[in-house]
Formats: C-alpha cells, structure tokens, sequence
C-alpha cells in the first residue's frame, strides 16, 4: 500500500479551491500552505496561455527532508505519507532546505490572519491546536483518509482534477490514469520517487 | 503593519516569485546559525592548532568559542528545549554535528581541568584527561566537517548541493584555527613561532581563495538557479558582504600582508591584524554563501514546461534568472 495521488491538469482550472479546503480543513497559520496552485503564463501575443501548477507535498518514496532530521520528527508511515511529529520538531528547519519541491513550512510564532484583533471564533477552534515553532507540512489528511475519506484537497476540487488512491494497487484509478494519460513527477533527475502524479493536459 | 504581518506579505511576495530565496537560515533567528557555523568551526580549528603548538590557552579559547557556538546554535532553533532528542537520529549531519559538540565540550572539560586547575582530582596524564582528550578529538573533527555537509546535504538549494562547499568549509575552519591563534598570540605578546603560523595562514588562505572560485566557477555553468545564486552573490543581494567581508577583507588583507611578510618578520600588530581579517573573513564566507541560496523551482521542472507547453502550441520558456 502506498498512497498517492495524480493530478489532471486538463482539468485544472487554477481556482484555489484545493489550497482553500486545504486552510479550512487544517486551519493552517498565516504563512503556511500545505496545498497551493502555482500559476505561470507561457508564450508571446498572441500565442499565450495561463498553465497552472497545483502542488502539495509530494510524499516521496526516498523523502531528502526524513533524512536531514536530526530528531527524526520527520517520518515516513508504512503506507509512503511523509509526516512530522510535532512533538519531536525542534524547528532547526534543516529539513525545510532539503525538500527539493519548497513544500515545507515554518510556523514561528503564533499569528493570526486579523492581526492586532486577536484570533477570531474559527481560528481559536481550528489553528490554536498548532504549535509554534515547528515545521508544518501537508499528510495527505491522515485523519480523514484514515476515516475512509478523501483529503480535503481531492474532495473538494470542483473541476475533480484530483485523484487519490494506492500506487501499489495497478488497478487503482490512480495507477490506471497514471499508466493510460503518462503521468510524470516533478524533478525525476533527483530520484526521490514523489507520490504525486501530473497527468499532462 | 505589525512585525508579523510584514513577515507574512514577506512570504506570499516570495511565493509568487518566480525563484524563492531562502530566508530560513539567514535572516532574522536564522542569523544566529551562521553565527554558530562560524564559531564552531573557528573552535574546532583553534583546538586542532593549539594542540600541534602545545598551546594551552588557545585550547581555553577554543573551549569557551564552542560553548558559544552551541549557545547560539539553541538560540536558533524553533524550539531548544528539545535539543536533547537530537541524540537520536543517525542520517542527519545536523544530529553529527550535535553529537560532536557535545563530545567536544564534554571531553574538552575533561581535558582541560587538570591543566588549568591545579588542585583537580585528576592528573593530566590519567585516564579520565586522555579520555577527555580523545573525546574532545573525536568531537573536533566532527566540528570540522559537519557544516559543509549540513548544507551540500539541503537539495532544496540548489547552489549548497555542491561536494565542494564540504571541503571550502574545512578550509575555513582551519583557516579559522589559525587566524584565531594568531589573534591570541598577538594581543598576549606571545611568540609562538609566528612565522610558522602566518605560513600556514597564507597557505591556507590562497587555498580558499582558490577553492571559492572554483565552487563559482562550477555553479555559474550549472543549472539556471545555482546561475541566479552566483549572480546574488555578485551583484544581489549577497554581493556586498561577499566582496566586502570574504573577498576584500577575508581574502585580501590577510593575503596582501602574509606576502609582504615573506621577506620580513611581521610585527605583532600585523600578525594580529591577519589574524581578525581571517576570522571575519570565515563568517562572511558562510553568510553570502547562506544569503545567496535560492530554492529549487517547480516550474522550471522540464517535464512540466515541456508538456504543459507543448499542449499550448507554445515553446517552452527558459527559467530566466
């Protein structure tokens, strides 16, 4: 079992849908963003075109940043998520400079989106829970996989441009999409086997 | 706009760039790492050479450097109360390099009292000082190099993941050794054969001379973002400490004065003045190389732009640093 996803990007639509389900779900502090869409226009008039870029952390199958951890607060589970024990993290942020895909993020104080008011009603339910600092990451939304759900990212994407599923399983709807469309990784010369698909549109 | 608020434009200014400069380990907090780098490896080198000298009081100096390398060392991170769960990991340079400070100030101790203390309950020939003595050798090589590795081990930086900044860091590390010594020596009116030192120093320094430019040379015919890292660090961001503080005074005041000693015994105050151009020298080292480091790019991922370009009917644009 190795959790994965692969992301259409025929189907992207660059509406930050992913990146906003992801603060909702995860109530994530300014300056962190476990999911974002990254947008580029490429060309010259006339010929141009908007290319979008949702990324996330990539989960790799050999993770640079588990390496570098001195505390080994960075993990990998058996089912290829790459997470963080907060409990572990001593914020040296060494693992911030390894991750070749800039999907790391250091909390360093507490703050809030409103600041000089105080948190507001969601964020004292939702964002007080984290600790300051630490390094944050994207988990796939283990809780809500665990629960059977999809991660926050992938349920909520309205052009359902994402897939999430088990990369060992060849008959899983991710492997199949990423056999029949070609799906390719980010940055493969660095061999870190990332779990996150781009089906080219 | 408070403190934080700035900061947080700061990031989402950063993330929308097309390159991402690192800012984690050279601003703000991140100051106080390079800071101990730089200490432990000014320690590490002092400890080596007052050993090969027989000079005692630059293993105190040594000692009390380390102890504030490791002092600025907690005072980077996130959270320094845990520092001790760093015994754990094996993998990360990061845990060596804890690992051999911890040796190093624990075995140095151990070492030291009986030179410096004459009523200590052990000798300086017994086990518990040759203990400490090794202990604290063991520790120093591990000062030594762990700093190089930390960084050419970060492949999120494109310009550190070089197998040269390992072996440029030990060269200032010992460059560091021998400048802190001469330092020592020079305001103690200590003759401990100068000549010797200010060879080595000269020696040591045309050596990193050398090594940094070809650690340039190599990165400015690399990818575009190791391009657009030596670019920071000759006319951005980085430009003035690297030829202020590495180039002018780290390289060329020490240089330019060992060569005029060569034909005459140098006075004290120009050993000394060597001795601090060499130590700034080795902190502005790793400060531009630290400010000049820049984060990968995804969207210069070549599958991405080729594909995602190619759909377009387009052709694929160069990362342009």
């Amino acid at each position: 079992m190795r959790w994965g996803m692969a992301i259409d990007l025929k189907r992207c639509i660059g509406c930050y849908g992913c990146q906003l389900s992801c603060k909702a779900e995860h109530g994530t502090p300014p300056g962190v963003f476990f999911a974002r869409v990254l947008k580029q226009e490429e060309g010259r008039y006339p010929t141009v075109r908007q290319l979008f870029l949702p990324v996330l952390c990539f989960h790799c199958d050999d993770p640079p940043c588990v390496d570098v951890c001195p505390t080994e607060a960075s993990f990998k589970w058996p089912d290829g998520v790459v997470d963080i024990d907060a409990e572990k993290c001593v914020g040296c942020r060494a693992c911030m400079m390894a991750c070749p895909y800039t999907q790391r993020y250091y909390h360093d104080e507490e703050q809030f989106y409103f600041p000089g008011n105080g948190p507001t009603p969601y964020e004292r339910a939702r964002s007080q829970r984290h600790e300051a600092g630490v390094v944050m990451k994207c988990n796939f939304c283990r809780d809500r996989v665990r629960a059977g759900k999809q991660p926050a990212c992938v349920a909520n994407c309205p052009a359902i441009a994402r897939y999430f599923g088990d990369l060992d399983d060849p008959t899983s709807e991710v492997s199949r999409l990423i056999k029949d469309r070609g799906g390719y990784t980010l940055h493969p010369e660095l061999g870190t086997g990332p779990a996150v698909y781009y089906l080219p549109p | 706009m408070s403190v934080t608020s700035g900061r947080y434009e700061q990031l989402i200014q950063d993330l929308r760039a097309e390159v991402r400069p690192q800012r984690e380990w050279i601003e703000r907090q991140g100051l106080l790492l390079i800071v101990g780098h730089f200490l432990s490896g000014v320690a590490a080198g002092t400890w080596l050479f007052s050993l090969v000298f027989h000079f005692p009081a630059g293993l105190a100096v040594a000692y009390a450097i380390a102890a504030l390398s490791a002092a600025a060392h907690l005072g980077f991170l996130g959270r320094p109360a845990r520092f001790w769960k760093m015994w754990h990991a094996r993998s990360s340079w990061i845990a060596r390099g804890f690992v051999g400070l911890t040796l190093f100030l624990g075995g140095g101790v151990l070492y030291l009292i009986p030179i410096f203390l004459s009523a200590s309950p052990w000798q300086s020939g017994s086990l518990i000082a040759q203990a400490g003595y090794f202990l604290a050798l063991a520790g120093m090589i591990l000062l030594l190099f762990y700093k190089g590795f930390v960084y050419s081990s970060s492949k999120g930086v494109p310009f550190w993941t070089s197998p040269i900044l390992p072996a440029l860091y030990l060269a200032y590390a010992l460059r560091g050794g021998v400048a802190a010594l001469l330092v020592i020596c020079s305001f103690n009116g200590i003759n401990l054969d100068s000549s010797a030192l200010g060879l080595l120093e000269l020696w040591i320094g045309i050596s990193a001379a050398v090594m940094i430019l070809f650690y340039l040379g190599v990165m400015s015919g690399s990818s575009p973002i190791e391009q657009y890292s030596v670019r920071e660090l000759l006319r951005g961001r980085a430009a003035v400490s690297f030829y202020v503080g590495t180039l002018l005074v780290g390289l060329g005041v020490p240089i330019g004065i060992g060569l005029t000693g060569l034909g005459a015994p140098l006075s004290l105050g120009a050993v000394a003045l060597v001795g601090l151009a060499s130590v700034i020298g080795d902190f502005f080292v790793k400060y531009s190389i630290a400010k000049a480091g820049i984060y990968r790019s995804l969207t210069s991922s070549p599958h991405w732009r080729d594909k995602s370009a190619a759909v377009a009917g387009v052709p694929p644009l160069s990362v342009k640093p």
